[in-house]
């Protein structure tokens, strides 16, 4: 063998000594790491959420509403009286079905995991909820909007936020009826999201007699709406929606003011977020509307509560569009944790028994929740339908609808 | 919708803007690959740097918000470089200046240790390390930086440059964005063209594309040619970032993905390792893109390009400008 | 085609050494015990959906494999010929499910794996003449139009970017799926063992990558192959010797794309669903990635490559998110964010250390390239006076 192999040889199992490192450090995190202290049952709750790709901002902001919610339960005496102590994993799905699968199954794997906080897209969701199915697991979404996401008879399958078909034509009403707008070009990001709610907004919007003056699809991770923008310029229309989350919907209302359009983007609950005014620019976003499910926080009976929380974990932090949804999403099943823990014992819990009690349990639920009343229907959508337009005043989203 | 005369040009403007941007990135491909036949996958990634360095520098040196919070002996420089036409000028050039200086290095770095390990390796080596560095660099930038896409603006929310509408001829509106980035890519790439044509160095540059051996034998030292081609094209992938950043408004740490497709696609079109080519393909890419957006569907116009392109090739299969390869035996 | 075939196998083969032979049991044995005791333990069947996903991969990287590594044609877009067999096997599947119930899926295979096909064919047809990277650029901007026809709906069949199957429809999984998993159960000393679908779809991907394994090495012994590899040494050469370049470039691209095909089938029925996002270009590269790390032409090189570069990621966030090792919050988030930065960092490594793949081909290794004078001069290094070693080759 010359020189140049064996120099060779050795930098590739110095690489394979790299990985073999990483690997072998992580197990033996593993046996200092894992808790089992005195009598207490660790039971798990899994959060799958977009966090390294797709829209980032909003799955954080779930993360940081499920680890408030069960860092509160944990402080709780019921929880501790039960012996139970809760933790959350998270689970990047990156936005992406077949990564959301794999996700899915991890969290089935997870022998402590009962509850599945999440997902944000609907896509992931058709492939996940199967999977959890499968081990009676429950999942509770905080931001699905596909509408028959519901209808496919998955009994584990639960979400406490509101469907396209009932944002979509609220916000078209608003427009027409409230804001006074006649004319909208109707724009989305090509993802199930976005174009479940442009469709729905556009539906009611020509019902009202509004005029749809075009229809043009965008994707999901442009920047470049400058071409766009001159086709809707030419159709005139006073108001243009946009089907899809804040990244892209807030530069497409910068191009359109740029491009001498004055007139205000709408769009829906995906781009209810702090960033969609940082990446307009508080000028140009002036004045553009989002339709949001439930109340506004403040205006709960809990929200000041949650609020003061919240700033208290998360010092700096402003809650995301979903915030508020993945902690009620969690205390429903915390709840249902608890219904259980208390019929079959804190042990059971964690049993196939015991996460089909937690299921039936979530069926059942009946609370207060931040974002309103939290209870569902037989197929699992929630009965809270109160949606609320913002509109952005002086730089802040206000509510504006009543 | 009512095509007017008007509207066809306002899309062609929005055309050659958006072409002046895929002609600059295209150059950097074609240059890599007239000289090391590679396709340099990170490339998409350097614009995006440029992006990144270009709001870096200009958020120091003109937004108030950094000079408050902290670093108070910026704030003389600031209050120079945001008042007047000077300092707007100023501003830009330095950004510019920087920002290409800054990723041009960037180039040469990765070429050193990334590529230039794999010259003689097999031809898909090379591509492969390329996409490694590209998959190492979005993800320093998501890690290291933000995952969140970024406003290229000031802390509160004021652009750097103005998106104002420059002038309206013919009820067309032209944006000072729009000028500036058509002026500057058009002085670049003659300036370019020049250079490579006219200059000892260009000419070495030349010499190194049609026969790297024979012109090593001739003198030339190969890998300085390398490394100058691959702080040029970075460069001017800088400059076409920190354009992008501005004239769209936001930084990402995936958004050198679809330019960089897309002047790949340019340089091709042109014929690619032809610099002229690479110039004729990005204007042309762009005017259709614009042209397919703006007259059937904003919704196919990636489809559309496409098209143009394999037929293109199946037409020309050396691109507009290249010529057919002659096989060697 | 079947003289060919009939040709190679009256070659005479010498008889397979026994410890070869037990190599190779050690090995079938392997494949099965594995994944049965994964599937067994408790914490940890979700490596075997892992395993599935790999699976599919190493049949995806085997079709680009004859395309690229037997016939050396660059392909950008091979994730098209995925996506056309998923959706083609998917529409069908709906269509039939109906009457056919759990044969379903073992009656699609043969329509997805004509689709890919035929799009191969499609595609190949016009552009087989480019050479080199203008066929790689093509080929990618033929994955972008299949995708984003898919993601608009074109021809009202894809539905759109909300995928098959559309609203309320199941996918009826295949026989004998659920019958194995209602009745095949049973305790373990490590947990109890039941017959998951993911434990099906892996024998059932198995299956697939050995009949793909089977036929790929049929054919690399085949005339067929033998033109490929002339025609990678020197197209011209090959030409002149009366092997017709434009057909035997079709033949790769169409049988790549058949196996394309049929990965993505199996994927879609995998999955029960499928969408365009599945199919964007980054896919693409990871397959050429695939064929190119592992080594190009190289069977078992493919097979390793899909498992490093599918396999690993996924198992680094599955062993947390599965709780099979518990980390403090912020050490996981910095994993599973670091996990690529280390990936991108280490295939540039890999290509520094070993340009030619992880396992490389051996037949490759017996062809001479142009690039190759490093290797050359290496040898001759080898076979100078010892004295002269540390002069290192870059200087020759």
């Amino acid at each position: 063998m010359g020189m140049g192999n064996v120099r060779k040889y050795s930098a590739l199992i110095a690489v394979l000594a790299i990985v073999a490192m990483v690997v072998t450090g992580c197990g033996s995190t593993a046996t200092t790491g894992g808790t089992s202290a005195g009598k207490t049952v660790t039971v798990t709750i899994g959060i799958g959420a977009p966090l390294t790709d797709g829209a980032v901002a909003l799955g954080k902001g779930m993360v940081r509403g499920t680890n408030l919610a069960v860092k509160q339960a944990n402080a709780t005496k019921e929880i501790k009286d039960l012996g139970i102590v809760l933790q959350t994993v998270e689970g990047d799905d990156k936005g992406d079905p077949t990564t959301g699968g794999n996700v899915a199954t991890q969290f089935v794997s997870n022998p402590s995991l009962v509850g599945v906080m999440g997902t944000l897209n609907s896509g992931v969701t058709r492939v996940a909820v199967k999977i959890y199915k499968q081990g009676n697991i429950v999942q509770v979404s905080p931001a699905n909007t596909a509408v028959d996401l519901t209808q496919m008879g998955n009994e584990n399958y639960f979400r406490v936020c509101t469907v396209d078909s009932v944002q979509g034509p609220f916000a078209a009403d608003y427009a027409f009826k409230d804001a006074g707008k006649k004319a909208a070009f109707v724009v989305d990001d090509s993802t199930v999201y976005g174009v479940g709610l442009a469709d729905e907004w556009a539906k009611q919007f020509e019902k009202d007699g509004g005029k749809v003056t075009g229809r043009e699809k965008t994707g999901d991770k442009d920047t470049d709406f400058k071409a766009l923008v001159t086709k809707i310029k030419s159709t005139n229309p006073d108001l243009v929606y946009y089907g899809g989350i804040y990244n892209s919907g807030a530069l497409l209302s910068k191009q359109v003011k740029e491009g001498g359009l004055a007139v205000p983007v709408m769009s829906g609950d995906g781009s209810f977020d702090p960033e969609w005014i940082k990446l307009a620019g508080a000028e140009a976003a002036e004045g553009d509307m989002a339709s949001n499910v439930g109340l506004p926080i403040d205006l709960m009976p809990k929200g000041q509560d949650f609020m003061a929380a919240y700033t208290a974990e998360f010092p700096g932090e402003v809650p995301a569009a979903y915030d508020a949804y993945s902690y009620d999403a969690a205390n429903v099943i915390i709840k249902a944790i608890i219904v259980a823990a208390k019929d079959l014992g804190a042990d059971k819990v964690t049993s196939t028994e015991g996460k089909k009690a937690i299921i039936a349990a979530v069926g059942k639920t009946n609370f207060e929740g931040v974002t309103g009343k939290v209870t569902f229907d037989s197929k699992g959508d929630t009965l809270n339908k109160t949606i609320t337009v913002y509109a952005v005043k002086s730089g802040k989203w206000v509510p504006v609808s009543k | 919708m009512n095509f007017t005369l008007s509207y066809l040009l306002e899309q062609t403007i929005n055309g050659i803007t958006l072409g002046g941007l895929y002609a600059l990135v295209a150059l950097g491909y074609t240059m890599v690959y007239g000289i090391l036949l590679m396709i340099n996958f990170a490339h998409s990634e350097l614009f995006m740097a440029g992006g990144y360095v270009g709001l870096g520098v200009l958020k120091l040196l003109a937004d108030p918000a950094i000079a408050k919070g902290g670093l108070s002996f910026l704030a003389p420089m600031q209050a120079f470089f945001n008042s007047g036409t000077a300092g707007f000028v100023a501003l830009i050039a330095v950004t510019f200046l920087i920002s290409a200086i800054v990723v041009g290095l960037m180039g040469v770095f990765i070429e050193r240790f990334a590529y230039r390990p794999l010259r003689h390796a097999p031809r898909l080596a090379p591509l492969i390390s390329a996409i490694g560095v590209s998959i190492f660099l979005q993800n320093a930038a998501l890690l290291w930086i933000s995952s969140k896409q970024l406003p290229y603006s000031r802390a509160d929310g004021t652009s750097f440059v103005p998106a104002k509408t420059a002038f309206t001829v013919f009820g067309v509106s032209v944006s000072t964005m729009q000028i500036m980035i058509i002026v500057t890519s058009l002085l670049l790439l003659a300036f370019l063209d020049t250079f490579v044509s006219k200059t000892r160095i260009g000419k070495a540059m030349r010499a190194t594309s049609q026969d790297r051996e024979a012109a090593g034998l001739m003198g030339v030292n190969i890998n300085s040619v390398i490394a100058l081609a691959f702080f040029i094209g970075p460069a001017l992938g800088a400059v076409a970032g920190v354009f992008n950043g501005m004239y769209y408004g936001s930084v990402k740490f995936n958004m050198g993905f679809i330019p960089g497709i897309k002047s790949f696609t340019a340089a091709v079109i042109g014929g690619i390792g032809n610099l002229r080519g690479a110039m004729l393909g990005g204007f042309l890419l762009g005017i259709i893109e614009s042209l397919a957006s703006g007259f059937i569907s904003n919704a196919y116009r990636d489809v559309i390009a496409f098209i143009v392109l394999i037929l293109v090739l199946v037409f020309r299969p050396g691109g507009l400008l290249g010529e057919a390869v002659a096989e060697k035996v | 085609m079947a003289t060919d075939m009939t040709r190679s196998r009256s070659v005479k083969r010498p008889a397979v050494p026994p410890r070869k032979l037990a190599l190779w049991i050690v090995l079938a044995l392997a494949l099965i015990i594995v994944p049965v005791t994964l599937q067994a333990a408790a914490g940890l069947g979700f490596l075997v959906r892992i395993l599935v996903i790999v699976g599919i991969w190493v049949l995806l990287a085997l079709g680009l494999n004859i395309v690229v590594g037997y016939a050396g044609l660059l392909d950008l877009g091979y994730i098209a010929f995925y996506a056309m067999g998923g959706y083609a096997g998917m529409l069908v599947g709906q269509a039939v499910s109906g009457r056919l119930g759990g044969a379903t899926f073992w009656v699609v295979l043969i329509p997805a794996a004509l689709a890919g096909t035929l799009t191969g064919l499609v595609l190949g047809f016009p552009v087989l003449k480019l050479r080199g990277d203008y066929l790689a650029i093509v080929t990618l901007g033929f994955g972008e139009i299949v995708r984003i026809c898919l993601n608009n709906d074109l021809l009202g069949l894809s539905n759109g970017a909300t995928g098959l199957p559309r609203g309320v429809e199941q996918v009826v999984p295949p026989w004998p799926a659920n019958w194995l998993a209602d009745n095949v159960r049973f305790p373990t000393p490590i947990g109890e063992f039941a017959f998951g679908t993911n434990l099906f779809w892996y024998f059932v991907v198995l299956m697939l990558i050995i009949g793909a394994i089977v036929m790929i090495r049929r054919l690399d012994n085949s005339r067929l192959g033998r033109a490929w590899v002339a025609m990678r040494e020197n197209e011209v050469a090959a030409a002149a010797c009366g092997i017709n370049i434009r057909t035997q470039k079709l033949w790769a691209f169409a049988l790549g794309a058949m196996s394309g095909g049929i990965a993505g089938v199996t994927f879609a029925y995998v999955q029960q669903f499928i969408s365009p996002e599945s199919f964007t270009f980054m896919e693409s590269v990871f397959v050429v990635c695939v064929v190119v790390l592992g080594g190009m032409g190289s069977i078992p090189g493919v097979i390793v490559g899909a498992l490093l570069i599918r396999g690993v990621p996924d198992l680094i966030q599955g062993l947390m998110v599965a709780g099979v090792i518990q980390l403090s919050g912020d050490a996981t988030s910095m994993i599973t964010g670091y996990r690529f930065l280390v990936f991108g960092l280490l295939m540039v490594i890999m290509m520094a250390v070993r340009p030619q793949g992880i396992i490389p081909s051996k037949r490759r290794a017996l062809e001479l390239h142009p690039e190759d004078d490093r290797t050359l001069a290496e040898e001759d290094m080898q076979l100078w006076d010892t004295s002269h070693r540390d002069i290192s080759p870059d200087d020759v």
